[in-house]
C-alpha cells in the first residue's frame, strides 16, 4: 500500500490491517482522480502492483469509453454535487494489467481528511458470480437437453410397447391366413397375407431401430450426496419460488449415507414434481413446499415433495401415471411417467399420497449406495 | 398325430391372446387363454403334456414372477416367455430363473413353432438340460469375445457393450458376430442357454 498525501509518516498499523487484509478491493482517489490508496485485493483484481497506480489517474483502470469519460463525472461532481454513483454501487467494467477486462461492483462513498475531499471506491469482483451464473444456465440447458432426450425414449419405449401388441396379433392372424389360403390352394391370397406379414415385420423393425436409436443415454450411476443433489435441484429449478410467493423449505436428516443416483435424472425428477407443486398451488392462500430427505431403511433413502395446494381427486389420482394424463392445458402429460420410469430405472419408487395438513406428498425412493457399488 | 399338445397363453391383451390361439390350432395345438398370470396359476396346468407361452410384461403378475412360480408348483413345466424390445433383459432373467426360451415381440411363425417344439421336447428338470452336448464358452472364446459374451447375456446391447468395454460399436458387433459362430448359437436366447448350463 503506498500513501502519498494521506498519512504523513504516522501509520496506525490497525488501519493498515484493515485495507491490507480486505478481501474486497480498496481504493482512494482524490478530486483530481489521482489514486491516493490501491490495496492488495487491488492488485489481485487489476494485476498492477501499487507503485503502478498510486499518483496516477484512476481512469487507467477502465476501459474505453469510460476511461474518458471520468475525468469529466469527477469534475461534474465535484462542482454541482450532483450524485450519479456516489453514496451507492452499481456494476461496472473494470480493465486490468493485461487489457483483459472483468465484471465488477463498485461502490463509492466521499468524505474529507482535513481539506482534502477524497472518494472511496471499493470493488468486489464479480466474474465468479458471473461464471457461477453461467454454470447454472448451462446446468439447465443441459437438463432441459437431457429431459427432451429422456422424453423421447420414453415416449418411443411407450409406442414400442403399445404398438407390439396389436403388430404381433396382426402377424399371428396373417400367419394363419397364410396357412389358411396354402391349404385352400390359393396361390394369389398365399402371396398377399405373405405379403402383408412381411409389411408387419418392417413395421417391427422399424420400431426396434427407433428404440435402439434414441436409447440409451446410459444413466450415470454415481454414490452421491442426495441433501446436495436435491438442493442443487431446488436452485436450478425453483429460482422464481420467491416471486411465486412460494415458502420452500428443505429438511434433510444429517449424515445420509450415499446414494446410488444418476444425479441429473433424480434432478429432474425433483424439478418436476416441484414444478408441479408449485403450479398446484397457484390458487391457494398458503403456499408452503416443503423437500424432505430422509433414510427410510438401511437400502433405501426417500425424497418426498409436499405441497399445500387442493389435493388430488380420486379420479386423477388413480390415472396420475399414466402417459398422456394431464389436468394442464398445455403439456403432454408425460412428466410423472418419465419421472416414474427414471425412478423405477433406480430400483426405487415413485408415489403420491394426500398431504396430513391439506395438499399432496410425492414420495420416492432411491437406493443407498453399498462398497461393491464403487466399480 | 396322438394326443395332441397343450399352450397355455398368458398375455393381458385379449388381441394377442385371440391371435396366438388361432395360429397355435390351425397348427394342431390344443390352446388354453388366460388373461393374466393369477388366473393361470389358478386354472394350473392341463393334465396332457403342454407348455406356457406367457408375456413378460403384464400387470400385477409379471411374467418374470410367473416363471419362478410356476418353477416352484410345477418344476417340469416348460416356459417360453415372450418380450417386447425393451425387455430383454427381463427375459435373460426369466431364462436364468428357468424358462426355455424367449421371442421377441412381433415374430414370424417358425420361430415361435421352434420355440414351443424346443419347449415341448424339453423333459422338465433342469438337471437332464445339462446333459445336452455343448460349447463351453470360456474355453472356447477369447478373453475378450468372452467379456462380451457376458455383457450379452446380461441383456446389454451391442451399444451399451461397446460403452462398458470402452470399444466401437463396430467391435463390439464384431465380437459378437465372432462369439456367435464359435457357440453356434442362432440368437441371444441360445447365448443365455449357454450361459446358463455353463454354470
Amino acid at each position: 500500500m503506498i500513501k502519498v498525501k494521506l498519512t504523513d509518516g504516522q501509520q496506525d498499523p490497525l488501519f493498515e490491517a484493515l485495507i491490507a487484509t480486505a478481501v474486497d478491493g480498496i481504493m482512494v482517489i482524490d478530486e483530481t482522480a489521482t489514486v491516493q490508496i490501491y490495496n492488495k485485493a487491488c492488485e489481485r483484481l487489476f494485476g498492477y502492483e501499487a507503485a503502478e497506480v498510486v499518483g496516477r489517474n484512476v481512469k487507467m483502470l477502465m476501459p474505453a469509453p469510460y476511461r474518458d469519460a471520468h475525468d469529466g463525472y469527477v469534475g461534474h461532481y465535484v462542482e454541482t454535487r450532483e450524485k450519479h454513483i456516489i453514496g451507492i454501487g452499481r456494476e461496472v467494467v473494470g480493465l486490468r494489467k493485461d487489457a483483459t477486462t472483468f465484471p465488477m461492483n463498485l461502490s463509492v462513498g466521499e468524505g474529507y481528511i482535513g481539506d482534502l475531499h477524497i472518494f472511496v471506491g471499493i470493488i468486489t469482483d464479480l466474474s465468479e458470480r458471473q461464471a457461477r451464473d453461467k454454470r447454472i444456465q448451462e446446468l439447465q440447458t443441459e437438463m432441459w437437453h437431457v429431459s427432451r432426450l429422456t422424453d423421447m425414449g420414453q415416449v418411443a419405449a411407450g409406442l414400442a410397447h403399445e404398438l407390439n401388441q396389436p403388430l404381433t396379433a396382426i402377424l399371428n392372424y396373417t400367419n394363419a391366413g397364410r396357412d389358411i389360403a396354402r391349404e385352400s390352394g390359393d396361390g394369389d391370397l398365399e402371396t398377399i397375407f405373405s405379403k402383408v406379414a412381411e409389411q408387419t415385420s418392417r413395421a417391427g423393425n422399424i420400431i426396434r431401430r427407433l428404440r435402439s436409436f434414441i436409447e440409451k443415454r446410459e444413466p450415470n450411476r454415481l454414490q452421491e450426496d442426495l441433501a446436495k443433489t436435491i438442493e442443487e435441484a431446488i436452485r436450478l429449478g425453483m429460482m422464481d419460488a420467491a416471486d411465486r410467493n412460494i415458502h420452500l423449505e428443505l429438511k434433510a436428516e444429517p449424515a445420509l449415507p450415499a446414494a446410488l443416483i444418476d444425479r441429473t435424472q433424480i434432478q429432474q425428477v425433483v424439478i418436476n414434481l416441484m414444478k408441479n407443486a408449485a403450479e398446484a398451488m397457484e390458487h391457494s392462500p398458503r403456499r408452503q413446499m416443503t423437500v424432505t430427505v430422509r433414510a427410510v431403511s438401511p437400502d433405501f433413502l426417500q425424497v418426498a415433495v409436499a405441497d399445500t395446494g387442493p389435493g388430488l381427486d380420486k379420479e386423477i389420482a388413480d390415472k396420475l401415471f399414466q402417459p398422456f394424463m394431464t389436468t394442464k392445458k398445455t403439456g403432454m402429460g408425460m412428466g410423472l411417467n418419465i419421472c416414474r420410469g427414471i425412478v423405477e430405472a433406480h430400483g426405487g419408487r415413485l408415489w403420491a399420497e394426500d398431504n396430513p395438513g391439506g395438499g399432496t406428498v410425492f414420495r420416492f425412493n432411491v437406493p443407498v449406495a453399498k462398497e461393491a457399488d464403487e466399480a | 398325430m396322438s394326443a395332441r399338445e397343450t399352450i397355455c397363453v398368458v398375455d393381458d391383451d385379449l388381441d394377442v391372446r385371440d391371435s396366438l390361439a388361432l395360429l397355435l390350432k390351425r397348427s394342431d395345438f390344443h390352446v388354453r387363454c388366460f388373461a393374466s398370470a393369477r388366473e393361470f396359476l389358478e386354472a394350473g396346468p392341463p393334465a396332457e403334456k403342454s407348455c406356457v407361452l406367457a408375456d413378460v410384461r403384464m400387470p400385477e403378475m409379471d411374467g418374470l414372477e410367473l416363471q419362478r412360480e410356476i418353477g416352484k408348483r410345477w418344476p417340469h413345466l416348460p416356459v417360453v416367455i415372450m418380450t417386447g424390445h425393451g425387455d430383454v433383459p427381463m427375459a435373460v432373467k426369466a431364462m436364468r430363473a428357468g424358462a426355455i426360451d424367449f421371442l421377441e415381440k412381433p415374430f414370424e411363425k417358425p420361430a415361435l413353432i421352434e420355440a414351443i417344439k424346443r419347449a415341448l421336447a424339453h423333459d422338465g428338470a433342469a438337471a437332464e438340460r445339462n446333459a445336452a452336448p455343448r460349447v463351453d464358452p470360456r474355453e472356447a472364446l477369447t478373453e475378450r469375445e468372452f467379456e462380451v459374451f457376458q455383457l450379452l447375456v446380461e441383456g446389454h446391447q451391442n451399444k451399451m457393450v461397446a460403452h462398458k468395454l470402452n470399444i466401437s460399436v463396430r467391435t463390439a458387433e464384431a465380437h459378437r458376430a465372432n462369439l456367435m459362430g464359435k457357440l453356434k448359437a442362432r440368437n441371444l436366447a441360445d447365448l443365455v442357454r449357454l450361459s446358463i448350463f455353463g454354470d
